[in-house]
Formats: structure tokens, sequence, C-alpha cells
């Protein structure tokens, strides 16, 4: 089942790569030396497929541009990058036996995560014990930085700073927030973002009228709706991935249930949140790791937010959201970790990415001593018609925080 | 009053759950062909209707015919070229066959239509009446459901094709020696299921946002309404998505969404233990 696919940026192409695949990695093996191997298991097909193909084209957006600039600088020599993909289908087992596969068969000297907290968590495992760093590009519950792990490193933040930072905001902004609903996706990134809500509410002295969860693959959400409309909170917290979140704001309006303050994590984020939203999006809060209505300069392959911002979207003809800046970054950090270590040496390059503090367009990016990058102030964002408008962080506030109109 | 709403909630839900199992039924209560393509023919259907939308700005209602034909014609091709070869086999070969046809199809969506979740964003409003609720879209497409299904349960009861239909389920060999013409009774049947999982992807676009991911999902619940309703009846179909639709609306309600889908699956392994045949089935169907 298990089958060979080069990286190519478009989709159709992939099947294309699927035919050619024995012949690249005859290929491959030839030319394997003054290449540097990249191993990604992604989720191309599957319940995560559009979060994989996002890691995907964000990939190969950096490894188009690495490659034209001739490589990365090793020592005295440029290097070509090698990015070696396989599809794990969404499926943790084939995740596993893939990340042993790109080491041991593959021999890659690099490897990237896959999508999510769980998936990544099962990889860094493999990962660490062949001791070949891991760029985990959208993990950021901190039960899989816990482990102890030396050679696993994310680009995002850890969870609970987003929630904290919104609860102190929303109870100032909107006077009279005293009861909050709660409703998780049972998985484990918006389970944390659940659990990390119910803490920061209390924190700042909320009541937690409603804190379910609901199972992956629901199909329904008019019970919980009903149940959070008979407490009638003036905050409904709700995580999961798009299509449940479009379901759960879909069902909120079916059933005339409204709130001042409508959080989502990480639904607006996601274009296609708001454009399978219409209307109903506006209003709907939320805070992700990064926007692109962020100004920073780098010195990176990109250069600065604007700038990876305009490539992608003349690439895509689409907005790029966080999982593409942070995949990229995650190879951004990957490659100055390589220049600064200037050796391919495995041990050499993990201390030169857990010495790292750089500033790239996706932001600056320090990685604590469990591997997690530290300390931003994450960007909280609302839609406001139709329109993504950061909030917060106060440097680059579009707008102020509005109460969502009554259903 | 809470309880009125919930028993809506749920029989908007279950007609949905009927409509989505009716097609599965019928193709495997006459063919005993298990069909694995029908989820992801329902989520073809509801592309279908999403792009008609957004492209041309056709609304869901006037892509419903056009959709259904489609995959009436898809359905008919499959049979006819691949499926009536090994209809005869045993049932796992022929669920072996339609499992790779759909990881075909499931895969060529994915490529094509980037497994992005798409909503048609027609939002009809809603309608108090007393305490209930009422989303229009939610009640047009029950209305919908249930029309599609009375339809089909007329066309099997009345029209010449029905009849056959009927007459080879009952028995296949005794209706060829009638001179019913098995292959052709087999490719309609086939491609009325796969007409039906059209016009349901095209009821689902208008309250789910539709993406790959949910197809094993749907194949799933059909499956459990099929087991609770009974095979291969039209009426079963019907009394099982409802069941099923009422059962997890009242078990999210008591006892948290966590467990409503559980809840439905004991339900279903307690009906499987007791009452083989499901609630309307008949014997020799199970």
């Amino acid at each position: 089942m298990i089958s060979k696919r080069p990286s190519h940026p478009s989709s159709l192409r992939l099947l294309r790569g699927l035919a050619l695949s024995g012949v690249l990695a005859a290929g491959l093996a030839a030319q394997a030396q003054g290449v540097i191997r990249i191993g990604a298991p992604l989720a191309l097909t599957g319940g995560l497929a559009d979060e994989g193909l996002k890691q995907q084209v964000a990939y190969d957006m950096w490894l188009q541009r690495v490659n034209a600039a001739g490589g990365i600088q090793v020592g005295a020599q440029k290097m070509k990058v090698e990015l070696i993909t396989y599809d794990y289908q969404t499926d943790p087992k084939s995740a596993q036996q893939i990340a042993e596969r790109l080491i041991t068969q593959d021999k890659v000297d690099f490897m990237t995560a896959p999508f999510g907290s769980g998936h990544t968590k099962i990889v860094a495992g493999v990962a660490e014990r062949y001791g070949v760093p891991l760029m985990a590009s959208v993990a950021s519950s901190e039960s899989v930085y816990d482990q102890g792990y030396k050679y696993l490193f994310g680009t995002l933040a850890p969870n609970g700073g987003i929630v904290q930072n919104m609860a102190a905001m929303f109870t100032k902004q909107i006077p009279g927030v005293k009861k909050i609903a709660i409703l998780g996706r049972e998985d484990v990134f918006p389970r944390a973002m659940a659990t990390e809500m119910k803490k920061a509410a209390e924190g700042v002295g909320l009541e937690v009228v409603y804190n379910e969860l609901y199972p992956v693959g629901t199909l329904d959400h008019a019970s919980s709706m009903l149940k959070i409309k008979a407490a009638a909170p003036q905050w409904i917290f709700v995580t999961g991935y798009t299509q449940d979140l479009i379901l759960a704001r879909k069902q909120m309006s079916d059933l005339k249930l409204g709130a001042p303050i409508v959080t989502m994590i990480t639904g607006p984020s996601y274009r296609e949140f708001i454009d399978g939203l219409g209307k109903l999006a506006d209003g709907v809060t939320s805070a992700s790791w990064w926007h692109h209505s962020l100004t920073y300069k780098s010195s990176d392959v990109f250069g600065s937010t604007e700038a990876f911002y305009k490539a992608f979207v003349e690439r895509e003809k689409k907005d790029p959201d966080y999982v593409h800046a942070s995949a990229a970054a995650a190879l951004v950090v990957l490659q100055k970790a390589i220049e600064k270590a200037g050796t391919l040496d495995k041990a050499k390059v993990r201390d030169a990415l857990a010495a790292t503090d750089v500033l790239t367009f996706y932001g600056p990016v320090k990685f604590g001593a469990n591997g997690m990058n530290q300390g931003r102030e994450l960007p909280i964002v609302q839609v406001q018609a139709g329109k993504v408008v950061p909030l917060f962080p106060t440097a680059i506030a579009a707008g102020t925080l509005a109460a969502v109109a009554a259903p | 009053m809470v309880y009125l709403q919930v028993i809506v909630n749920g029989l908007t839900l279950g007609a949905l759950y009927a409509c989505l199992a009716v097609g599965f039924s019928l193709v495997w209560g006459v063919l005993n062909v298990i069909n694995m393509l029908h989820g992801s023919m329902i989520i073809l259907g509801g592309y279908l209707t999403w792009f008609a939308w957004e492209i041309w700005g056709v609304p869901p209602l006037a892509a419903l015919l056009p959709v259904a034909a489609a995959l009436f014609l898809l359905g008919w091709v499959l049979q006819m070229t691949m499926i009536n070869r090994l209809v005869s086999q045993p049932v796992l070969t022929t669920l072996t066959v339609t499992f790779g046809l759909d990881l075909i199809l499931y895969n060529a969506m994915n490529v094509v239509f980037d497994a992005t979740p798409r909503r048609v964003t027609l939002d009809l409003g809603t309608v108090a009446l007393g305490p209930v609720v009422l989303a229009w879209d939610r009640v047009l497409v029950f209305a919908l459901a249930l029309g599609l299904t009375l339809m089909l349960y007329v066309v099997m009861r009345t029209s010449r094709a029905g009849r056959a239909i009927v007459a080879v389920r009952m028995d296949r060999d005794a209706a060829a020696l009638m001179g019913i013409r098995i292959n052709r009774v087999y490719a309609m049947t086939f491609a009325i299921g796969a007409g039906l999982a059209g016009a349901c992807g095209v009821l689902m676009a208008m309250v789910f946002p539709i993406t790959t991911n949910l197809s094993g999902l749907l194949l799933g619940k059909a499956f459990v309404v099929c087991v609770i309703g009974g095979l291969g009846t039209v009426p079963g179909a019907l009394v099982g998505g409802l069941a099923l639709g009422l059962i997890e609306s009242f078990s999210g309600h008591w006892f948290g969404p966590q467990n409503a889908v559980l809840i439905g699956f004991v339900l279903m392994l307690v009906l499987l233990m007791t009452r083989p045949t499901g609630l309307l089935g008949r014997k020799g169907y199970e």
C-alpha cells in the first residue's frame, strides 16, 4: 500500500509522479551524494487530506526557492535538497511505518512531522529512536513536547497562550460576559484547546455552563446547541476542524442560538470557513498562530510575510493560512540550522536547532527546552464583513472587537 | 417544551439518514452487492451541486434532477461494464470491487476538488412554531427526502421496472424463467441506487459542508440504517433512518454528544442479536 511520491506542486501532478516513482527512486539512489534528503510523511488522502495538501504546497514553495538558489550552504559546498514524501492516508499506524521506512530505507537526513498533535507524537517517537531531527509544523499540544524528546522541534507556540489572551481581552472589551459554553471535538488538538479554554475562562472568573466533547465524525450538533441555548451563555466557544465548525455555526443559526461572542478554533483562519458560511461567519472570533496581515521582515528565502503572502496567492490563487506558513517556516528554520551547523551531522544540526533564535517571515522562532516555539503574541482575529481582521497584538490590530449580531 | 425540539431535530436528521440509506439498501437487497461506493457517490452528487451553484448560480433544487440523472448514468455504466460480470460471485468479491472503485472515486475527488469543505451558502432562514425553531432548508430537505423515498416506493410497487426488480429480489431464477432480463434489472437497480445517492448528495449540500472526508461516515450511517430498518425494503430504510435520527437526537440530549453516536451503534448491535432482519425486514434478507 505504500507508494512513493516525489513532491510536486499540484495535486494533479501527483498521479504522474506516482507513475514515475520507480524511475525516480532508482535515480535518487545514484545521486544520493551531495543531496540533502528530507523525509515528509503527509496525509494526502483520508480525513486530513485537506491539511496534508497544505503542508505539501508549503514545503514545495520552500523547496523550489532553495533549489533555485543552488541549495543549502553546508560548510564550503552548496547542496540541493530532495524532499521524499509518502501519503500515510491519515492512518497513524501507517505514519509510524512510513517514518521508519524514511529513516531506515530512504536514509533521510531530516524529517518533517505529519499534521496535528496526535500524528506528530507518533512520528516523534520514531525520529527520537533514530536520532533524526524532526520539524513539526502543525503540532501545538504541549503533551507532544513533554516526552523528553531531544530531536523534536515545533514552530507553533503552546495552545494555552492562544486562549489566555483571548479571555482577558474579550471579557474586558465586551461587558456583561459572565457565562461561557465550551464544545470541543474529541481529538488531540481541539480537546486540548477546549481544556485550555475552560482553565482560561475560570481564570478570569467566567462560569462554564456547558462543557462537552463531540466525537470525530459527528454529523449533527443540534442536541449540543439546544443544551447551550438553554444555558444562555454570552460566549460560545467551539473547537474542531473546518467541516465541524461550519456545521456547528449553521446549526446555531438553525436553532436561533446566539451570543455576543462566538469563538471557533481555528475556523476563521481558513478561507473555506468564511466561504462555506457566508454571512454567518461574520462576528466569529478566533485565534491563530499566524495571519497574512502580519508585517515581519526576514532574511530567509521568502524575505517577509508580505512576500510569502504574494508568492502564495500567485501560485495557489487563495490566501495562505497558518498551516501553510508554519510548514514553510519549519523548513526555513531547519535550513538556518543546517547552515549554522555547517554539516549534515544529525546531532550537530539538532544542537543548532536547539540554539535557534531567528526572525522569519512567519515571525520569531526560538525553541524552548521542550522544543516548542516560545512566547509569541499570537494574533486574535475576527471575521468582519467577510474579511479576517486582526484584533491583537495591538501593533498589527486593524479593528476592534464587535459583538456578533443576534440570530 | 424542549423535547418537541429534540423530536423535530431527530426527524429532520433521520429523513436525511433514510435518504442516504435507501439506495444502498435497494442495491444490497436486490443484487446482494454491498456497494462501498455509495458514500463517495453521495459526496460526488454534493460536489456537483456545489459547483453548479458556485459557477452557474444553479439553485440546489434545480440541480436535483440533473445530478441524480448523472449519477444514474454512472451507476448504469459501472454495473453494465463491471459489476454484472461479478454479480453471481460471493458477496466478498463484489464488496472488494466496489471498495476498489470507491478508492478510485474518493481519491479522484480529492485530487480534483481538494477535499476542502464546501457548502451552498443559501440560508433560507427559520420559522418558529411556538417553542420549536425550524430551519427552512432542513424542512425542505426533510420533505424532499421523504418525497424521494416515497417515490421509490411507488415506483417499486406500480411500475413494470419496479415489479421486475421486486421479482428478481424475491427469486432470481424464477424471474429469469418468466422472461425478465436479469442483467437489465440489475443495471437498473444499481443505477437507481446511484441516482438516489446523487439526489441525496444534492440534499446534503444544502445543509452540510461537503467534503470527501464524509464519504466513509455516510457509508457507515447507511449500514446502521439498513441494519436497524431491515434490508432491501423502502419502508425499512425510512423507518431505520428516522429511528436512527431520533435515537441520536435523544441520546445526544440525555447523555451528551460524546455518547450519541455510540448509543446508535450499541442499539444496532442489540438489534442484530435480537432481530437480525431489522425492524421491517423480511426473513431471508438478513
